[in-house]
């Protein structure tokens, strides 16, 4: 709770910028616009509140930013299981949750989940090196296996409760080790197998206080960063080890 | 990567415990535990460098005090390491490309830990059931094998004295030395210790007590410069999970010394040798089991 009053401070307008079309009026308000790393993160709980116009089914789609992983695979030797080929796999998003008021597949048709992106083993996945069309279908199933085993990609049709037909709130709630970047916020409206109704958001995560700056300077300037880490690794142990002996002896 | 910090603290513990009690860097363990933990392997090295070189200064510093460092031959043989280092570190950068570093860094663990752990379980089991009788079937073995190499070393170039450790020898052995311990803490994560203090002993003749505070200075410098690559190059050294070691080890150090001080050398022996067996049978299942799912996943750092 106190996480969550704490992002309200960074008041926020998730979902401000771009309007909703459609017949169905819909209104989504305010979860956070950013999501802070701080050495402590856990994960957190997101809210969103919004309201419709009579009764009909509800989706939420979360976006997390595209990420680049490395997918291996272990093969036999003799008799060990070693590390064997790898590939790369861009430009699939790196958390993909999809919250309904009833199981997707009851409400939309596979024609209208393709059209919007609803389907966990949807997302275009490009995997590099490029491969024969059966073996890079291999890597994509694994990849889509790990993710939702991970807790990555999920679909949940609990999340999200509706008052009276007009009021909802959904509860989504993020792990503990988040991709940096955009998220994106995808509420839809749905009667008798169409959209109706949509409504766009979107919000940041990112590293805050020390974490952020020693990423950054690990990163961006790896040799001074190594140099002084390992200085005040040798002052620490220093420090630990030698003056409580000397004050003893 | 989200790793429990008390599991990290503990492991720190552990190992600084292990080596308060018998006297041992520890590093052939912190690194195949991380690895256990899910670290990948290349972070589990680099950050058990950058731990080495913060749990060596304090030490160095005192046998600095004492007068117990050979700093002529240290020098050499951390000219040695350092060159072995910087090919090491590269040396994975290869490998890391290739996808094959976790491999060679497991085979190498269960080469090395099969081999300590066998030779100081068949020396302490007899030290036991004899009950501190000096090994006489070893110790001779050991001595020709040394004189055999200190003749070899006798007719090698750039002969020179030592005054520190009173040996005359060419400064190429103590060079070769340096680089293969170099290469091993670049791709293992270890100082090297167990390997250049029975070499140093048996085979340079140098007074134990000089070996000791030469071979931590060796090391102290060897695991930084190796940190220091390590960040550079690969940018594989955790400052999180190095500073959680560094903490976790001196705690332990502390308490093993004081328990060790307590307990006979040889059940002492005994409790590390087993520890370090535990460890390459693990490694071993778990490269014979089949793997649960033959996929895996690893999130590419920008």
């Amino acid at each position: 709770m106190a996480r969550w009053l704490r992002c309200l401070l960074f008041v926020s307008i998730w979902m401000l910028p771009l309007p909703s079309w459609a017949d169905e009026p819909l209104v989504v308000a305010p979860g956070t616009s950013e999501v802070r790393i701080t050495t402590d993160f856990a994960g957190t709980e997101l809210k969103a509140i919004g309201s419709m116009r009579g009764p009909a089914d509800l989706i939420i789609k979360l976006v997390g930013p595209p990420q680049e992983v490395t997918l291996s695979r272990e093969t036999k030797l003799g008799p060990f299981w070693i590390g064997g080929d790898s590939v790369k796999m861009e430009s699939a998003p790196s958390l993909l949750f999809l919250y309904a008021t009833a199981p997707i597949a009851s409400i939309l048709p596979p024609a209208e989940q393709q059209k919007y992106g609803l389907l966990l083993e949807g997302v275009p996945v490009r995997v590099e090196p490029h491969l024969q069309a059966h073996a890079a279908d291999d890597w994509q199933k694994a990849f889509f296996r790990l993710k939702e085993r991970q807790g990555y990609y999920h679909e949940d049709d609990t999340a999200i409760k509706v008052f009276g037909n007009r009021l909802f709130i959904a509860d989504m709630r993020l792990p503990g080790d988040l991709q940096v970047g955009t998220y994106a916020v995808e509420t839809l409206v749905v009667k008798s197998g169409k959209v109706v109704g949509r409504n766009l958001g979107e919000f940041k995560v990112r590293l805050a206080g020390i974490e952020r700056r020693v990423w950054n300077a690990a990163h961006d300037h790896s040799w001074l960063f190594g140099g002084l880490f390992t200085l005040l690794a040798m002052l620490l142990g220093f420090a630990l080890n030698a003056i409580p002996y000397r004050r003893t002896h | 990567m989200d790793v429990n910090i008390v599991l990290i603290l503990l492991y720190g513990a552990l190992v600084g415990f292990l080596s308060g009690l018998v006297g041992v860097g520890g590093g052939f363990l912190i690194t195949p535990l991380l690895i256990f933990t899910g670290i990948p392997p290349i972070v589990a090295v680099s950050s058990g460098a950058a731990q080495m070189a913060g749990t060596a200064s304090g030490a160095s510093y005192l046998h600095w005090r004492h007068g117990n460092i050979d700093f002529k031959m240290g020098l050499i043989l951390l000219i040695g390491s350092w060159l072995g280092g910087g090919f090491g570190v590269y040396l994975a950068k290869v490998l890391l490309r290739a996808g094959q570093f976790g491999n060679v860094v497991v085979f190498l663990y269960v080469i090395l830990l099969g081999f300590i752990g066998v030779s100081m379980l068949i020396e302490s089991l007899g030290a036991v059931f004899r009950s501190g009788a000096p090994d006489a079937s070893e110790a001779p073995a050991q001595a020709a094998t040394g004189s055999r190499l200190r003749a070899w070393i006798a007719r090698l170039p750039w002969q020179t004295s030592y005054p520190v450790s009173g040996v005359r020898m060419s400064a190429l052995g103590p060079l070769v030395l340096g680089a293969a311990v170099g290469v091993m803490t670049s791709l293992m994560g270890v100082g090297g210790g167990f390997i250049m203090v029975p070499v140093m002993i048996y085979v340079l003749k140098m007074p134990t007590k000089i070996v000791v505070g030469t071979s931590l200075f060796q090391l102290l410098f060897t695991t930084a410069a190796v940190s220091v690559m390590q960040a550079g190059v690969n940018h594989s050294v955790d400052p999180f999970l190095a500073l959680i070691l560094i903490l976790g080890s001196v705690l332990g150090t502390k308490l093993g010394a004081r328990l060790g001080a307590r307990l006979p050398a040889e059940k002492l022996r005994l409790i590390l040798a087993l520890v370090v067996v535990a460890v390459a049978v693990k490694m071993i299942v778990t490269l014979l089991i089949p793997p649960g799912d033959i996929y895996d996943m690893t999130v590419e750092v920008r």
